[in-house]
C-alpha cells in the first residue's frame, strides 16, 4: 500500500471518529436535563403576603431565566397543608402569588407557617422546589411631632399559633423613604420591650406636590417573620415644584394663523405681486409708446 | 439686434404652420379629442356615482389623481425653471426651444390643478377653501401658491411671444383670417422694435424669468410640504421641498425632449433642433439624474437606518410589493441617462429622446411610490381589512382621466403651436452676441 493511500485511509478513520465523538456530545447535548434553581422570597406588607418566586437554571455562561414555568405555591403547618395558588414566571423567571393576611394559612405551634414554592417540571427541566417559614408579622407607621422634632414611630406585632398579637421585641426595623429609583433608607431603630421604635426625621426631603412622603419601614431578612413591611404617609415633604417649559403652542387650531406666518406670507406675495405689476406697467408703456411713435405698424405693415 | 431677413425668411417657414393643418393633424386632434371625450365620459361616472368608482378608499385617499397632479406641477415648474434660466443666461441655444419650454410651463400648470379637482368628493363645496380656508393649512398655501403661478407664467409667455405676435402682425405673406390678424394686433401691443420698447420688453422678461423660478421652486417646494409636514412614514422628511424640486425639473427636462422630438419631426425643423440641442439638454437631464438619485439615496437611506418601526414597515412594502415599479423609478430611471449621456456612442438623439421617455415614465413611478404605499402603511391600524380598502389600485375611471390630462395637454400644445410659432422667430433672427457664442462654443466642446 503505498503512504498516500495509508495518509488517506488514516484520515478518513479520524474523520469517522471525530464525527462519532461529536455525534455523542450532540447526543448527550440534546438529552442533557436542567435542574432549575428557585429563590424564593417572602413579604409582608400592610396585610399582604407577597411571595415571589424566581425560577432560573444557572449555567457558566451566567443566569438564564425560565419563562412561564408554573410555580404552585403552598403553606404548611403542624397538622395541614394547604394549596395558595399558582402562579406563571414572566420574563425574568418571577412567579408572584399575592394574599391577603386574611388568609386562612396553617401554623405550626410557634405560629410559624411553612411556604413552599415547587415546579413540577416539564420536558427537558427538572422539578425544583423551595420553602421558606415566617410568622406572620405586622409593622404600622405613625408619626408623632415633639417642638421642632419630627418621629416616626413603628410598631411591629406577631400573631402566634392561637391567633393573639404580641409585640415583636428587639427586632431591627429600617426605615425608608422611596425615590425615583430605590428606597433611601433615613434611619433604623431596635424594636423595645413594647415592639415600638422611633426614628427622627430629619431630612428635607421632597415629597409630591402636597408635600407628601411616604415613609415604609421594614423587618428585613429576618429568621423568624421573614421581610415585613409597613408604610404610611406623611405631609413633612417639601412640596414638589413642576417646572415646566413653556411650550410654544403651535397655534395652527386658533383661528389666526401665527404672526410670522401671515408676515411671511404677505412679504412674499407683496414681492412677488409687485413684478408682476411692474412687467405689467412696462407692457402698458410699451403700448404708450406705440401711440406717441407716428408710424404705428397697425396702420403700416413693415413687411408689405 | 434683428436681421429683418433672417426674420423674413423664417416667418415665411413657418407661416405654413400657421395658416394650415393638414389631414394628419386633424385626425391628430380628433383621436386627442375622442380621448378627452372618454375623460368627460368618466368624469360624468364619478360625479354621478360618487368616489366608489375610483380605487380611493377610506385608508387610501389619494390616488392616481394626486400622482398626475404632481407629475403635470413637476412639469410645469420644470418648463419654469428651464425657460426662465436661459433667458436669464441668454444661453444662445436656448433660441429654437425656450418657446417649448414656455408652453411646456403654462400647458402643465393649467391641467395639473384640475386633478386636484378630480380628487375632491363635494366639487359643490369649492368655494368654502376661498371662505373658510386659513392661512395655516399647506392646502391653502398651495392654493395661494398655485394660482399666483399661473399668472405669473402667463405674464412670462405673453412678454416672449409679444415679438413674435408683432411680427406675424406686420407679415403681410401670412394668409390667415382676419380675425386672427386682428387678435394679433391686439396682442401685439403695438411693439415695433423702437429702442424704447425693447429695452422695456427686455426688463419686464428678466424680472419675469427670475420670478418664474423663484416661484417655481416655491410653488413645488410647498406642494412637497403639503406631504413633509404631516407625519407620515416616507412623507415626514426635511429634504422633500429640494428632492420635489429636482425631480420635478428632472422630469420636466423629460418632457422638453420629448416635445423637442415631436416637433422636429412634425414641422420638419431638423435645421433648427440639431444634435446639439438634445446633447445640450441631455447634460442637463444627466446633471438632474445625479441628483435625484442622490437625494433618494439620502432619503431612503436616512429613513433605512433610523430604523423606526413604520419607516421600516414603508421600506419593506416598497422593496416586496412594490419591487418593480421601486426598481423602475428609481435605479433605471437615474442610471439610463447617465450611460445614454456618458458614453459618447450612444449619445444619438433617438437614444437621448428614448432615455427621456423612460425617465418621464420613472419618475411618474417615483410619484406613485411616495403618495400610495405611504398611504397603505397608516400608522393606526387599518380598520377594515379587505384588501380592496387597504390596498389602492386605480380604476377605469382614474385611467381614463389621466389619459384625458395627457390628451390634454398634447391638444393644448399642438393649438399653441399653431398659433404662435413653437420657436422664437424673433430671437432666432437676432445676430449673436460675441460673448454668447463664446460661451456656446465652450459648451460645445464640452460636449
Amino acid at each position: 500500500m503505498r503512504t498516500q493511500n495509508k495518509i488517506r485511509i488514516i484520515f478518513f478513520f479520524l474523520l469517522c471518529f471525530c464525527k462519532l465523538v461529536t455525534s455523542a456530545q450532540n447526543k448527550k447535548d440534546s438529552v442533557t436535563e436542567i435542574t432549575p434553581s428557585i429563590t424564593f422570597t417572602y413579604l409582608n406588607s400592610n396585610d399582604t403576603i407577597i411571595l415571589t418566586a424566581n425560577i432560573f437554571d444557572k449555567k457558566e455562561q451566567g443566569v438564564f431565566a425560565i419563562k412561564n414555568a408554573i410555580i404552585v405555591f403552598s403553606a404548611s403547618g403542624d397538622k395541614e397543608t394547604r394549596n395558595l395558588g399558582q402562579a406563571k414566571a414572566d420574563e425574568e423567571g418571577n412567579a408572584i402569588l399575592k394574599l391577603p393576611v386574611a388568609t386562612a394559612i396553617p401554623k405550626d405551634k410557634d405560629g410559624k407557617t411553612i411556604y413552599t414554592a415547587k415546579f413540577n417540571g416539564k420536558g427537558k427541566f427538572q422539578p425544583a422546589i423551595e420553602t421558606f417559614s415566617a410568622k406572620l408579622a405586622r409593622i404600622t407607621v405613625n408619626f408623632s411631632k415633639e417642638d421642632s422634632l419630627h418621629f416616626i414611630l413603628v410598631t411591629a406585632t406577631q400573631v402566634d399559633y392561637k391567633g393573639s398579637v404580641k409585640p415583636i421585641q428587639k427586632e431591627k426595623v429600617v426605615v425608608y423613604v422611596p425615590r425615583l429609583f430605590t428606597l433611601l433608607k433615613i434611619g433604623e431603630t431596635d424594636l423595645d420591650e413594647a415592639g415600638t421604635g422611633k426614628v427622627e426625621y430629619t431630612g428635607k426631603l421632597v415629597g409630591d406636590s402636597l408635600g407628601n412622603i411616604m415613609v415604609i419601614a421594614r423587618i428585613e431578612e429576618n429568621d423568624k417573620f421573614g421581610n415585613v413591611q409597613g408604610q404610611s404617609s406623611i405631609s413633612w415633604g417639601i412640596p414638589k415644584q413642576y417646572y415646566l417649559a413653556e411650550r410654544p403652542t403651535r397655534e395652527l387650531w386658533t383661528p389666526i394663523a401665527p404672526i410670522w406666518m401671515i408676515v411671511t406670507l404677505i412679504t412674499m406675495l407683496t414681492g412677488v405681486w409687485a413684478h408682476y405689476i411692474y412687467a405689467v406697467i412696462q407692457l402698458i408703456k410699451i403700448k404708450q409708446i406705440s401711440k406717441k411713435n407716428p408710424g404705428n405698424p397697425e396702420n403700416n405693415n413693415k413687411f408689405t | 439686434m434683428e436681421n429683418k431677413d433672417t426674420k423674413e425668411k423664417l416667418l415665411r417657414e413657418f407661416a405654413p404652420q400657421l395658416e394650415k393643418t393638414s389631414p394628419a393633424t386633424l385626425v391628430w386632434i380628433l383621436f386627442l379629442l375622442g380621448v378627452i371625450a372618454w375623460g368627460v365620459y368618466a368624469f360624468v361616472a364619478q360625479v354621478t356615482k360618487g368616489h366608489i368608482v375610483t380605487g380611493m378608499r377610506d385608508n387610501v385617499v389619494w390616488g392616481i389623481y394626486i400622482v398626475n397632479f404632481i407629475f403635470f406641477m413637476g412639469m410645469s415648474y420644470a418648463g419654469a425653471i428651464i425657460s426662465g434660466t436661459l433667458q436669464l443666461f441668454r444661453t444662445e441655444w436656448r433660441k429654437p426651444i425656450i418657446r417649448m419650454a414656455e408652453y411646456l410651463a403654462i400647458i402643465s400648470l393649467l391641467i395639473g390643478p384640475g386633478y386636484i379637482l378630480l380628487c375632491i368628493g363635494r366639487l359643490d363645496r369649492l368655494h368654502y377653501l376661498a371662505l373658510f380656508g386659513r392661512i395655516q393649512s399647506p392646502i391653502t398655501w398651495d392654493v395661494i401658491a398655485i394660482s399666483t403661478d399661473i399668472f405669473g407664467c402667463l405674464i412670462f409667455l405673453y412678454l416672449s411671444i409679444l415679438r413674435d405676435i408683432a411680427s406675424l402682425r406686420d407679415f403681410s405673406e401670412l394668409k390667415i383670417p382676419a380675425w386672427r390678424k386682428k387678435i394679433y394686433s391686439m396682442l401685439a401691443l403695438g411693439y415695433t422694435g423702437l429702442p424704447e420698447q425693447v429695452k422695456r420688453l427686455r426688463r419686464a422678461t428678466d424680472i419675469m424669468a427670475t420670478m418664474v423660478i423663484a416661484i417655481a421652486i416655491i410653488v413645488y417646494s410647498v406642494l412637497a410640504w403639503i406631504f413633509s409636514v404631516t407625519l407620515q412614514p416616507g412623507w415626514h422628511s426635511t429634504i422633500f421641498g429640494p428632492y420635489f424640486v429636482i425631480a420635478a425639473v428632472y422630469s420636466g427636462t423629460g418632457v422638453l425632449i420629448i416635445a423637442m422630438w415631436v416637433f422636429r419631426k412634425v414641422y420638419r425643423l431638423d435645421q433648427y433642433i440639431t444634435r446639439k440641442h438634445f446633447v445640450a439638454m441631455g447634460v442637463l437631464m444627466v446633471v438632474l439624474a445625479a441628483l435625484f438619485g442622490y437625494f433618494t439615496f439620502s432619503d431612503y437611506l436616512t429613513k433605512w437606518y433610523g430604523s423606526e418601526k413604520n419607516d421600516e414597515s414603508l421600506i419593506r412594502i416598497l422593496f416586496t410589493e412594490y419591487y418593480w415599479p421601486f426598481i423602475f423609478s428609481n435605479y433605471i430611471g437615474v442610471l439610463i441617462p447617465l450611460l445614454v449621456i456618458g458614453i459618447p456612442k450612444l449619445r444619438t438623439i433617438t437614444n437621448i429622446t428614448l432615455s427621456a421617455l423612460i425617465v418621464i415614465v420613472a419618475l411618474w413611478f417615483n410619484r406613485y411610490l411616495i403618495v400610495i404605499p405611504t398611504l397603505e402603511s397608516p400608522y393606526l391600524p387599518i380598520q377594515d381589512s379587505r384588501p380592496e380598502w387597504a390596498n389602492y389600485a386605480g380604476t377605469w375611471v382614474e385611467y381614463a382621466l389621466m389619459a384625458a390630462g395627457v390628451a390634454l395637454f398634447c391638444l393644448m400644445f399642438t393649438i399653441a403651436s399653431k398659433f404662435v410659432p413653437v420657436m422664437n422667430v424673433s430671437e432666432m433672427s437676432e445676430t449673436p452676441k460675441t460673448e454668447s457664442s463664446e460661451l456656446f462654443k465652450t459648451e460645445e466642446s464640452l460636449l
